[in-house]
């Protein structure tokens, strides 16, 4: 199945000057995986924070489906 | 006039061995007695900055020493404290932030404001660590500090003008040199959620502050300096720290600060099921993305920082008339989803207007959302409604003048629900209106509003740091809390004592204690910081509890038990009392607290 990979934050140039990728990865992977499948090993990435799917906050070890915008977001403090 | 200088004073701090006087300090608070137009020049209590540092938590135990228990807020006996760190004008990147500390008319506690701009930096290089404003002017004045020349001016020409036209006034006739801390009509008027402005574009915000001023008849102050700080082996010292510049604060980690700023949030919180709107009464909005950061940049005209900034968080961006820096997340949220109102020129307009008239962006929002709640479910109607930009701005005004249904309003949500009900979703703690994360999708930011020093403030212990940022704890859930609540109140804690920006978000207790021993040619350590961060928690609370502050004051509003959140991930979530007073309990217990969250004696001996 295909997915959007989409990046927020300093996470931005991981890809290189594009912000998001489509990655086609099997049934019942997970965020970590999609993540993966874009070259992103999120334990080995400085200041990452969260994940979202299609808008809503999910944990990294939760599943995608075909279609679904994953976007990665770096940590923030203050506000 | 001169300046006096308290000579007994410093031949006392001479003779007392506990008064070992540190680098970086200017050793001397400049004491303002409006009553009299008199200044005196007093040495710093050394023991004191080696307690608490700087700012945030010098400025506690300044008053803590100074002032009665039970004085009025807005009479002559609160002092309005503008408060430096060793930090401050020095090489040290994001160290121009200074503290702005008074008794609070709003909630009868503590308040301290961090304020950026160069008026931290100006005050100190006047040569000052502290200045006091003490008293009340009997006619509008505004005051010059130009090193140790410190004079008095009437202000009666400029009493009534907004904030911005008092400024630009002041600054043509007395040059770019100065900074400029002013008031605007929200504050001359005493309201409760009126704010101090400094440099245009840059606010001590919260806690009706801006009233405390304009109850002294300080429609604004001028600071000029000329001096410079003194600190140990300069050039290894200055080497080191350009190194900490570059290796720590210009690293990848605080790169998004220059690249959106506080817009990075929306999404952030969006997503994580934090951003407030209705009133607080869901945690999504399906309409953020016309109000975001890629939005924003097409309004943007360039960047913009505080003196000493190495980030530059500011968005300097101009819709139609109205320009500003910002707006900031805060204020974004609290004027546009929080109002049913997605226009990224509306949250321009609002900004500029609110910093014009002096009025808290945070508060004022949050106050409007419940009068148009109130409207919505047809208790009272204020002539605001869900939605309505036009009515919502012209609200405004008549709030900073006190006219109509904005005089009801103008003493923020507390004052104005006591009087017409709607408390439930009255959403404020203490009576400080709730900043702009939901508690419901980040259950530690209830307890953290409910016990914050000066009424529900996120820049204590920013949980949703934790909680959602970095999905290190469960968000849902009372459980192990309160240890949450105390690392980033105590991180927080001694973040502002040493001046530092919230935003430098690798400040850690590492680089803190390295840079302390730096420029004050003493040895800190990383347990120096953590010691200093609790001691600065403890003494606000001992403030409070002095006030008659205890528990039963640890509050928060019934909506966050009653109504279920609706939208976002955090659909449908709803808190428990219970699971609420288990936060305290934890908390209480950590912080070495009685049960009614009080500080024992021999804790407070150790103040």
């Amino acid at each position: 199945m295909k997915v959007t990979v989409a990046l927020r934050g300093t996470l931005k140039k991981l890809f290189g000057g594009p912000t998001e990728k489509v990655v086609e990865i099997p049934e019942g992977s997970t965020c970590e995986d999609a993540l993966l499948a874009a070259g992103i090993d999120y334990k080995q990435t400085n200041n990452f924070g969260f994940v979202s799917v299609n808008g809503m906050r999910v944990m990294i070890y939760d599943e995608v489906k075909e279609g679904d915008y994953i976007k990665a977001f770096s940590r923030v403090t203050g506000g | 006039m001169k300046a006096r200088i308290l000579e007994e004073k410093y031949n006392a701090q001479a003779a007392d061995p506990n008064q070992n006087i540190m680098s970086a300090y200017q050793n001397k608070v400049l004491r303002i007695n409006l009553a009299e137009e008199d200044a005196t020049i007093e040495p710093l209590r050394m023991d004191f900055a080696d307690k608490y540092v700087g700012s945030k938590g010098l400025a506690i135990r300044y008053m803590y020493e100074d002032m009665k228990p039970g004085i009025d807020p807005l009479g002559p006996e609160n002092n309005l404290y503008f408060t430096t760190g060793p930090m401050t004008a020095t090489p040290i990147p994001c160290s121009g932030k200074l503290s702005v500390a008074a008794k609070s008319p709003a909630t009868g506690t503590m308040n301290d404001c961090s304020i950026g701009g160069h008026i931290g930096i100006r005050l100190k290089f006047a040569g000052y660590d502290i200045a006091v404003f003490e008293g009340q002017s009997e006619k509008p004045v505004y005051v010059v500090i130009e090193d140790d020349e410190i004079t008095f001016h009437d202000a009666s020409h400029l009493w009534g003008k907004t904030s911005h036209q008092a400024e630009k006034e002041l600054i043509d006739e007395y040059g770019t040199e100065y900074s400029c801390l002013s008031i605007g009509p929200a504050g001359e008027n005493l309201n409760l959620i009126s704010c101090i402005n400094c440099d245009y574009y840059r606010q001590a915000g919260r806690g009706g502050i801006g009233a405390v001023m304009g109850s002294k008849k300080v429609k604004a102050i001028l600071v000029k300096g000329t001096l410079g700080v003194k600190v140990p082996n300069i050039k290894e010292t200055t080497d080191r720290i350009l190194e900490i510049l570059h290796e720590n604060a210009l690293s990848e980690d605080n790169e998004y600060v220059f690249d959106e700023g506080t817009y990075a949030f929306l999404e952030a919180c969006n997503d994580g099921g934090i951003l407030p709107a209705h009133n607080f009464s869901a945690a999504t909005d399906v309409k953020w993305d016309q109000y975001n950061g890629a939005v924003m940049k097409k309004y943007r005209l360039g960047k913009r920082g505080c003196g000493s900034c190495a980030l530059g968080c500011g968005n300097f961006m101009q819709v139609g008339d109205a320009i500003v820096e910002g707006p900031e997340y805060e204020t974004t949220a609290a004027s546009g989803p929080q109002c049913d109102i997605a226009s990224i020129e509306h949250n321009v307009k609002y900004n500029q207007l609110v910093d014009d008239l002096g009025m808290d962006s945070i508060s004022t929002g949050v106050t409007v959302a419940w009068a148009m709640e109130m409207a919505e479910k047809g208790i009272h109607d204020f002539g605001v409604h869900f939605g309505n930009e036009e009515e919502m701005l012209k609200l405004i005004e008549d709030m900073a003048y006190r006219r109509g249904a904005g005089a009801e309003l103008a003493d923020g949500v507390k004052v104005a629900s006591e009087k017409w009900g709607g408390t439930d979703f009255a959403m404020h703690s203490k009576g400080l209106e709730f900043p702009q994360y939901e508690p419901r999708g980040s259950f530690g930011m209830a307890a953290s509003y409910a016990v914050s020093d000066r009424g529900a403030c996120h820049m204590r212990s920013y949980t949703a740091n934790s909680e959602v940022f970095e999905a290190a704890v469960p968000p849902y859930t009372h459980e192990g809390k309160g240890q949450v609540l105390y690392d980033l109140g105590e991180w927080n804690a001694i973040k502002f004592s040493c001046c530092l920006c919230d935003l430098w978000g690798t400040a850690d207790y590492a680089v803190m204690s390295e840079l302390l021993t730096l420029i004050t040619g003493k040895e800190w350590t990383e347990e120096d910081m953590s010691t200093v961060g609790r001691r600065v928690l403890n003494i606000g609370r001992a403030f409070n509890q002095r006030e008659g502050f205890t528990r039963e004051h640890d509050v928060v509003p019934q909506r966050l038990f009653k109504d279920k959140l609706k939208g976002g991930p955090a659909d449908g979530q709803v808190m428990t009392e219970e699971g609420f007073q288990d936060m305290l309990d934890q908390y209480y217990e950590i912080m070495g607290w009685d049960k009614n969250g009080c500080l024992p004696q021999e804790l407070l001996d150790t103040l």
